[in-house]
Order: structure tokens, then C-alpha cells, then sequence
């Protein structure tokens, strides 16, 4: 992940839901009370790049007290974490968010959720090859024997599939156009060496 | 509630779309000019807190403070990284396109063709018309970069490094003369371009007209 990744950069505006553990005068205007001191317990929504620093870094106590403590995101809920241990295919992660697996990594590298890394490798898995499999079929690509001369190199060509590929999220879309590119240079230089 | 980071996003937001588009829409001056307001004010926030500790300040001490002087550092440490990574995308963009051939004065208009289209939506940007595209920054960067590209490239004068990838079928092609192009010399003499006309040409001759638009490959 470089520092000018610009979709690592979005992906670390996701907000999670922090509690702060002091109260601290000058901050109430995270809270929607800029005239107020932020009190010790008061939840906020936080985007990543300051929960992160904010949870890691100790008040410098000796009892090593911290300024927040945080919990998953709504996307990485019990409830959507549920939903795709029964099938991984039937949930629109771009719903949970656009930068769904990014955002679950790195809430990894903050706190340790075995569970959730298997649910959610199981999830990448299944959804790859589901991935894979309407990439092929986009654009007329297949084992069909037509020309097939339509170009379609848009995302989301009408089928049953539509839905599904609404719901990936950049990874995935990420993934999608690469192997649909990949099928469709296939095939082109198919043609080329039949010709010749 | 705007929060310190919004207005960085926005131009983060900006980026990703410049990813996906083929031209390079209107740089955000206003938007650069709020962040980095943005982050100055923050500075003097951070100034102001640490006034009363004369330089004494000690974290242990004043946690609330301590705190407070994280989150404005770590507001202005978002800001920087958004800013340098929309004016990145950007310039990779530049240097992209001057591979490319783009025309740098073609640059400064709001549909600079040239950069091969992919990925979606390479359709026609929602920005304004007039001027250019570019900060002025920006095109000074075109112009030192077509520059430094040209004096690489002068090194070798029978390959073109950025001619064509694609071997050619036919040495000679047919052209149609798109905008007057004035007269080129080949190794057959003189050809005048001017608009409307069509050539039987060498196709090496006129590779670098076809990449800058003035001339069209037919069959």
C-alpha cells in the first residue's frame, strides 16, 4: 500500500465507531459541540486516520490508559458477518462499503479477529470464482462460436449477474475488469493467429 | 459538521475520478486553496495550545491537551498526504499523456484526446470550458517534462521511443489530413498537408502525425 494510494487513502476516510476515555475541552466539535468539552464516554464516529492514531497511542499514563477505545464498523458487523457465512454471494459489499476488504484489513492490523479473517477469506474465495465466471461471460466472450464482434467492456451488461456485480466492492471490481480483460485479449489473439 | 479531513477527501474523491477518466478534468484550485488554509489554520491552533508551556510542554502532564495536539497533528498529516496525492495523480496523468504525444497546447483545452481510454466512463467531464485545465504549476510541469522526454529521446536517432508499440503490416498506408499539418520532408520528397487531402505514405513518416491527431489512418 503506497502513500499515494489513492484508494487506500478513501479507504482509511471510513468512520468507526469510537468511545473516548478522557474528557478533553477542546474537542467537542467531534462530537457536534464545538462550545462543549468532549466528555470521558462519549461516542463518536471517527474516520480511520484518527481512530487508528488515537487507539494506539497511550495517554502516556502508568496505568497506560488511552484516549479511545473503538469497535468494528457497521460493516463488519455481527449481522453482515453472519450474512456471509451463509452465503458469501448474496451480500452487496459495496452497500457495507465501497472499500469493504480493505477497511476489514485494516481493522486487523488494530485488533485481532480470527474469526471474521476466516469468514471473510472464505467470502474472497467464493466470490472470486463467481467473479471469474460472469467476467467470462461479459461481452460474449465464452466457448460460444459466433463472432461475437459486440465489445462490451462495460461493467455490468444486463444478465441475472447485474446485481452481483453491483455489490463488489473495489477489489473485487478491481478483479472483475482484470479478468475480463484478460478473456477478451484471449480471444482477440486467438483470431489474429487463425488468420494467419 | 464539516470536520477537519472533509475538504481533503472531497479532493481525494476528485482523484479517483481523474483515475478512470481519459482527459484530465479542471485542477481544483479552490478546493487546494481551502486544504492548505485548512492546515494553516490548524498550525496556529497548535501554536496557541502550546503558547502558555513556553516550550516545557509535557504529555504525561496535560493529557486532555496532549490529545487535543494529536488530533490537530494528525488533521494536518491527512491534509498533507490528500493534497500530494491528488497533485500526484495528476501529474502521473501529465507525464502519461506526454508519452503519449498529446499535443502540450492541446493540454489546455478542456477535451484532450490522446490517452488511451480504459476503464469506465472516459465520457465527456462535467468542468467548465473555459481555460485550462491545468494550474499553471501544472503546465510548467508538461512543458519541463516534454522537455526532459525530447532530450532522452534525442539520444537515438533511428528509434522512436515513444513511436508505436505495434508492429506494422503495411510500410506504406494510407492518410487523410485531418488539420493543416505544412509540409513534411520524406525520403520522396516534400508532401504539403493540408486539410482534406489524402496520401499514400511511408508509414514511419507520418507515425507522430497520426499520434497527434493531424493525420488519419484509413483501411
Amino acid at each position: 500500500m503506497s502513500y499515494y494510494d489513492i484508494d487506500a487513502i478513501l479507504t482509511d476516510a471510513e468512520k468507526i465507531p469510537c468511545t473516548f476515555q478522557l474528557d478533553i475541552p477542546d474537542l467537542g466539535y467531534l462530537d457536534n459541540a464545538p462550545d462543549r468539552p468532549l466528555k470521558a464516554g462519549t461516542k463518536v464516529n471517527l474516520p480511520f486516520w484518527l481512530a487508528e492514531m488515537l487507539a494506539i497511542a497511550n495517554a502516556g499514563d502508568v496505568d497506560g490508559k488511552q484516549y479511545i477505545t473503538f469497535d468494528l464498523p457497521p460493516a463488519l458487523s455481527n449481522d453482515v458477518v453472519q450474512a456471509l457465512k451463509a452465503d458469501p454471494r448474496s451480500v452487496p459489499l459495496r452497500d457495507q462499503s465501497a472499500h469493504f476488504y480493505a477497511l476489514a484489513t485494516r481493522m486487523m492490523e488494530l485488533s485481532d479477529e480470527p474469526e471474521l479473517a476466516s469468514v471473510l477469506r472464505k467470502t474472497f474465495v467464493t466470490r472470486a470464482s463467481e467473479i471469474a465466471l460472469h467476467a467470462r461471460k461479459v461481452g460474449g466472450v465464452g466457448h460460444s462460436k459466433g463472432k461475437g464482434s459486440e465489445e462490451g467492456s462495460n461493467l455490468g451488461i444486463g444478465g441475472a449477474g447485474e446485481e452481483f456485480l453491483r455489490g463488489l466492492d473495489e477489489w473485487e471490481r478491481k478483479l472483475f475488469r482484470k479478468a475480463h480483460d484478460g478473456a477478451k485479449a484471449t480471444k482477440e489473439w486467438m483470431e489474429t493467429i487463425k488468420r494467419h | 459538521m464539516p470536520m477537519y479531513g472533509d475538504l481533503g477527501n472531497k479532493l481525494v474523491i476528485h482523484a479517483k475520478r481523474t483515475q478512470g477518466l481519459a482527459h484530465l478534468p479542471p485542477y481544483q484550485t479552490e478546493l487546494v486553496r481551502a486544504v492548505t488554509r485548512e492546515v494553516r489554520d490548524l498550525n496556529r491552533d497548535v501554536e496557541s495550545l502550546l503558547e502558555p508551556f513556553q516550550g516545557s510542554f509535557d504529555p504525561t502532564q496535560d493529557h486532555a491537551t496532549a490529545c487535543t495536539l494529536l488530533v490537530n497533528h494528525l488533521s494536518m498529516r491527512r491534509n498533507k498526504r490528500c493534497l500530494l496525492a491528488y497533485h500526484r495523480t495528476r501529474t502521473d496523468k501529465l507525464e502519461e499523456m506526454v508519452w503519449n504525444g498529446v499535443d502540450v497546447a492541446d493540454l489546455a483545452g478542456p477535451q484532450a484526446g490522446g490517452g488511451r481510454g480504459n476503464g469506465p466512463g472516459g465520457a465527456a467531464d462535467g468542468g467548465s470550458s473555459s481555460g485550462s485545465n491545468l494550474s499553471p504549476q501544472e503546465e510548467d510541469y508538461v512543458r519541463q517534462y516534454s522537455d526532459l522526454l525530447a532530450a532522452y529521446k534525442g539520444q537515438w536517432t533511428d528509434i522512436d521511443l515513444t513511436g508505436s508499440l505495434e508492429p506494422p503490416r503495411d510500410l506504406f498506408i494510407d492518410v487523410r489530413v485531418l488539420k493543416d499539418a505544412g509540409e513534411i520532408q520524406t525520403e520522396y520528397g516534400a508532401i504539403n498537408l493540408t486539410k482534406n487531402s489524402q496520401f499514400y505514405v511511408r508509414q514511419g513518416d507520418v507515425e507522430r502525425l497520426i499520434q497527434q491527431g493531424y493525420l488519419q489512418k484509413l483501411g
